[in-house]
């Protein structure tokens, strides 16, 4: 090990704080800094998730108060899977801004960076953290740098969507606050798994109301229907690797805290067609809505909602194979969606508005990167050999094991409409013919945003071909969700003794 | 009903008075500054609420301290407190946040009143 798990915040914590001081020194170290530091979360996450994979879950106390007195890291076969997930693809993001635009400027970047890593640490924070007045900071953490970020570009309308953003962010953090104030004074306790052990005690009327904030206080993070009207916005005024941040990584801390919620600490394993409905109207709404826009960023951010959506009801399903789809579709989600956000950015460059009329016959002219968004285009509507079939199919294949023949019918037309205006954005590109009236100056992208594409395209082709290489990881996450007695005894250090 | 269960009943209803009002104006209002406001005295209410979860009528600091060992009965629940000052903490920082968001809204648009910044449409 390169370290524990602690250090997955406090590195990133110290680093945000050190960089402005490191940066009046030596002014590269304000983009350098950063990078190692993601790249360093991503050894030592990989690191932990290979040797939790060994030994069973790691269960981090901090100051040395036991896990229902004080706060506790929990890194198992999920958390771990997913903070890997999201170090990655926070350090891929790192490589592709690395001086995109105005992050040229000292100024511009310093700001940038800083907020980019806050964002990954505190997004990893929510995943592995076993405390939920400990995740409600993270979650503010990370809503606090995505207003950041949103507003980043000035002269835009940037300052109008993260607004629009903060308001509805903290009015829902305001609702997550109230339901640990109900949870706290009815049990007592913080601590995840104590929780989950003495639900039951809890009556059921404050249960309810309790699971009702919650599901408001998580769901603007996790993008459900209908507190997700920040997000188009937010995602069209965002810079493009900013957009990918946030549906490789914030929305996913958003879902994870989302069914640990559902599946541990209010334990509805029974009906659980909650899950299915707000996933349904979600998936059906953004989708439809996607089909209709205009600009290419927007619609890439209804497609990011939709695909959550669909991530939801595989979850709601609640038998092994649904969970297994679900993280298998978050896994792809996390790949493909940052390459759409980064390479619809490298075609978009020049323009402001980012229409998809802009981006005509733009592949005549930059050849490599049109593939490249074809290439994830396809993996997202679920085409085969690319990774996206798998997961979709194993949605398919769990939902039919449930004989949920409508939800399959729905997923079906939903794919449909997906590669409808997928397909609509790649006819313009392929073949029309280039028109400088119309279509935008093209722009030579950078040597390391090419990088982090080609990373991207290639791990969508390794999941393409070998869906194995991944889906024995994805086995052991999903058992680790729905086994909420282990989790409970783990972390409470109940029955077996713990590898110190 | 006793004095200590009224107290406490009063304290609840304030705070989620509070709650309501902040909501309110967070709803209505058509100024950026008064949505603001607004989100401040909600979390006002949370706080209040907060809080009053963790009172006991005549309790005393959670310190042991010489002469006081039998103060476990009659201490106020420390961690409440403790979640409070966190949660003001961060409410300070989405305001400031907040804050500078109106001044560039405002630099942007000349204006701040709500209905006149639509650039943006669902």
């Amino acid at each position: 090990m390169v370290g524990t798990p602690v250090f997955l915040i406090a590195i990133p914590l110290l680093a945000a704080f050190l960089i402005p001081l490191i940066g009046m020194i030596w002014k590269e170290s304000v983009r350098i800094i950063p990078g190692l530091v993601l790249a360093y979360m991503t050894v030592l996450s990989a690191s932990l998730y290979l040797f939790i994979l060994e030994n069973g879950t790691y269960v981090e106390t901090i100051a040395g108060w036991q896990a229902p007195w004080g706060i506790d890291l929990v890194f198992s076969p999920l958390t771990g899977l997913l903070a890997t997930i999201m170090t990655f693809m926070g350090f891929i993001v790192w490589l592709y801004s690395y001086r995109f635009k105005s992050n040229v400027e000292f100024e511009a970047a310093k700001k940038y960076f800083i907020f980019l890593m806050l964002l990954v640490a505190g997004s990893v924070g929510i995943v592995i953290t076993g405390d939920i007045f400990n995740q409600f900071v993270f979650i503010e953490i990370v809503g606090i740098s995505a207003y950041a970020l949103t507003a980043f570009y000035t002269g835009r309308n940037s300052a109008e969507a993260a607004f629009k953003y903060l308001i509805m962010g903290s009015l829902s953090a305001s609702a997550l606050l109230i339901a640990i104030i109900i949870v706290y004074a009815q049990l007592g306790t913080l601590n995840m798994a104590e929780i989950a052990a003495n639900i039951d005690q809890m009556n059921v009327h404050y249960r309810i109301i309790a699971m009702i904030f919650f599901i408001i206080g998580i769901g603007v993070e996790a993008e459900i229907f209908p507190l997700n009207g920040w997000a188009p916005d937010a995602y069209t005024e965002a810079p493009g690797p900013v957009g990918g941040a946030f549906s490789g990584i914030v929305v996913k801390a958003g879902i994870y805290a989302m069914v640990r919620m559902m599946f541990t600490l209010f334990d509805i394993s029974g009906p659980m067609k909650i899950l299915i409905v707000i996933g349904l109207v979600t998936l059906i709404v953004a989708e439809t809505s996607a089909l209709r826009q205009e600009k290419l960023k927007r619609m890439l951010a209804y497609s990011s909602i939709g695909q959550m959506g669909l991530v939801l009801v595989a979850f709601g399903m609640g038998t092994k194979a649904g969970v297994f789809a679900a993280l298998f579709l978050m896994l792809n989600h996390a790949i493909i969606k940052p390459l759409l956000f980064l390479s619809g950015s490298f075609l978009t460059f020049n323009t402001t508005e980012k229409y998809i009329s802009q981006i005509t016959g733009m592949a005549k002219k930059m050849p490599v990167v049109s593939v490249l968004f074809a290439l994830g285009a396809l993996a997202i509507s679920g085409l085969p050999p690319f990774s996206g079939f798998w997961s979709k199919l194993s949605v398919l294949t769990a939902a039919a094991d449930e004989n949920l023949m409508l939800i399959i019918a729905l997923v079906l037309i939903i794919s449909v409409i997906e590669i409808v205006y997928y397909f609509r954005v790649i006819n313009r590109l392929f073949f029309f013919e280039y028109d400088e009236s119309v279509s935008v100056k093209p722009h030579k992208p950078g040597f390391n945003g090419m990088i982090a594409l080609f990373i991207l395209a290639g791990l969508i082709l390794l999941i393409g071909f070998y869906p194995a290489s991944v889906t024995g990881y994805l086995d052991l996450a999903a058992d680790d969700l729905l086994n909420t007695h282990q989790y409970i005894d783990k972390v409470l250090q109940l029955g077996q003794s713990i590898i110190q | 009903m006793d004095t200590a269960e009224l107290i406490r009943l009063g304290v609840y209803g304030t705070s989620i008075l509070l709650i309501l009002i902040g909501l309110y104006a967070v709803l209505t209002k058509k100024s950026l500054i008064k949505i603001i406001i607004g989100l401040s005295i909600i979390d006002g209410g949370i706080h209040l609420l907060l809080i009053g979860i963790g009172y006991v009528k005549g309790g005393t600091a959670p310190i042991f301290s010489p002469g006081s060992e039998d103060a476990v009965a009659r201490m106020v629940d420390p961690v409440p407190q403790a979640l409070v000052l966190t949660a003001i903490v961060i409410g300070f920082g989405v305001t400031a946040v907040a804050l500078s968001l109106i001044i560039r809204l405002y630099r942007h648009h000349n204006t701040l009143n709500i209905d006149e910044i639509k650039n943006l449409k669902w």
